[in-house]
């Protein structure tokens, strides 16, 4: 990121942000945890970017619902005095790939392309927290194809694929792993059907579910289907020319040695 | 119904005209018979067992697609938070659920770092996680602890 102009300033002291099992148990409870880490970045006085769709949502949900509901506001703030804070509302939670459409901006990231990834057939899965509940985004207003317009301004082709507005089933990991991994296993059979040299997630739990996945389908379900995972910011790192080492290639469950070997 | 109504996100139940474009929309409905979001609507407000609407409702990916689709703004993707919630309260949680809870009010995260996550993140250069107090204390005083059965 900061290659491409964005400084980023780690929060200190945040918790895990309340993901939907977290959400579903108590709704105060959820607000309040969440709303802990909004005052964190309205102290430093900066916006929010998240990684993680899960992250995004909760953030932006907790954000948006204590701006506009006073009663609720209150409420949390009274819990919130225990730890010595105040929600105010002074700051946005935005997603890494709001960041780099709307901040950046997809003619900056093409001018830093070093080597651009022409003839990579590329599968996005943008993952859902990113872009649904469409009245959420209404603000920001991405849709499906902000990883395609991503992918294409690093010279890489966005190839289309059956279910691809579907759910990885990452959710229901550890909830019900059968449906969670069928789930899947349709979803890389369809991506196995259009020929893709990789898929590439916005999200990082769409990422495990499908690197991770692989290989408890090929386990359990013997299916096999050698599909190379990334993450979107791991793509940019390659058009960029910035090498990744050791830790974070052996980091893949599925190789991605085809991808290295065809971008060197 | 009037429960689920009156509990945070459940207020959808009272607009649902029963269309089932939501069911059509579902992707786990798509892989089993188990799960039909209208249907599980229509459980609520014909005053089924709560039991048997706590286990369909955590069944829900949160994908949010029969949201989009609604034409009522029933929200069936909203109704299950309410549902699971009013489980909880009687201690009705999966075990993962569970779990991730208890990790985040005990030490601010939902997972609890393995010895070889810890030196994954060294290697990466990153510092040890550190466990956040604050949030007990916050948990502590909205109820949230309680309910998962914590001090």
């Amino acid at each position: 990121m900061p290659a491409l102009g964005v400084e980023l300033v780690d929060m200190d002291g945040t918790s895990c942000c309340g993901p939907f099992a977290i959400q579903s148990l108590d709704y105060t409870g959820w607000l309040a945890l969440a709303a802990r880490n909004l005052c964190i970045a309205e102290k430093m006085g900066l916006d929010i970017m998240a990684l993680c769709n899960d992250c995004y949502e909760s953030l932006m949900m907790v954000n948006q619902t204590l701006r506009t509901d006073k009663e609720t506001r209150d409420k949390v703030n009274e819990i919130l005095s225990v730890v010595n804070k105040k929600f105010k509302g002074t700051v946005n939670v935005k997603h890494t790939m709001d960041v780099l459409c709307d901040d950046v901006g997809l003619d900056k990231i093409r001018n830093k392309v070093a080597k651009p990834l022409n003839g990579l057939r590329v599968a996005t899965q943008v993952g859902c927290h990113l872009v649904r509940p469409k009245l959420l985004h209404t603000e920001i207003g991405k849709g499906f194809e902000v990883l395609d317009d991503l992918v294409q301004a690093l010279g890489a082709e966005p190839v289309q694929y059956d279910d691809k507005e579907i759910c990885c089933g990452g959710p229901l990991r550890d909830i019900d792993d059968h449906l969670s991994r069928n789930l899947s296993n349709r979803k890389l059979a369809a991506l196995k059907r259009a020929n893709v040299d990789c898929v590439v997630t916005a999200c990082p739990f769409c990422y495990i579910q499908f690197d991770v996945g692989q290989l408890e389908i090929k386990t359990l379900l013997k299916e096999e289907y050698d599909i190379p995972v990334l993450h979107f910011v791991e793509l940019l790192s390659f058009a960029m020319g910035i090498k990744l080492e050791g830790p974070q290639l052996r980091e893949h469950r599925v190789s991605i040695d085809s991808i290295v070997r065809k971008l060197a | 119904m009037h429960v689920v109504a009156n509990t945070p996100r459940g207020e959808g139940v009272l607009s649902c005209i029963q269309c089932g474009r939501c069911a059509g929309s579902c992707p786990v409905g798509r892989l089993t018979v188990k799960y039909n979001p209208r249907r599980l609507v229509e459980m609520v407000n014909l005053g089924f067992k709560w039991e048997a609407l706590f286990e369909l409702s955590w069944l829900c990916l949160s994908c949010f697609t029969c949201i989009d689709r609604c034409p009522q703004g029933a929200d069936v993707g909203e109704v299950v938070f309410a549902l699971r919630s009013i489980g909880a309260r009687d201690g009705n949680i999966p075990k993962g659920a569970l779990t991730m809870a208890r990790n985040l009010v005990e030490t601010g995260h939902i997972v609890i770092p393995t010895a070889s996550m810890s030196k994954q993140r060294a290697s990466f250069g990153l510092p040890p996680r550190e466990s956040v107090p604050e949030v007990a204390k916050i948990a502590r005083k909205s109820g949230f602890s309680k309910i998962l059965g914590l001090k």
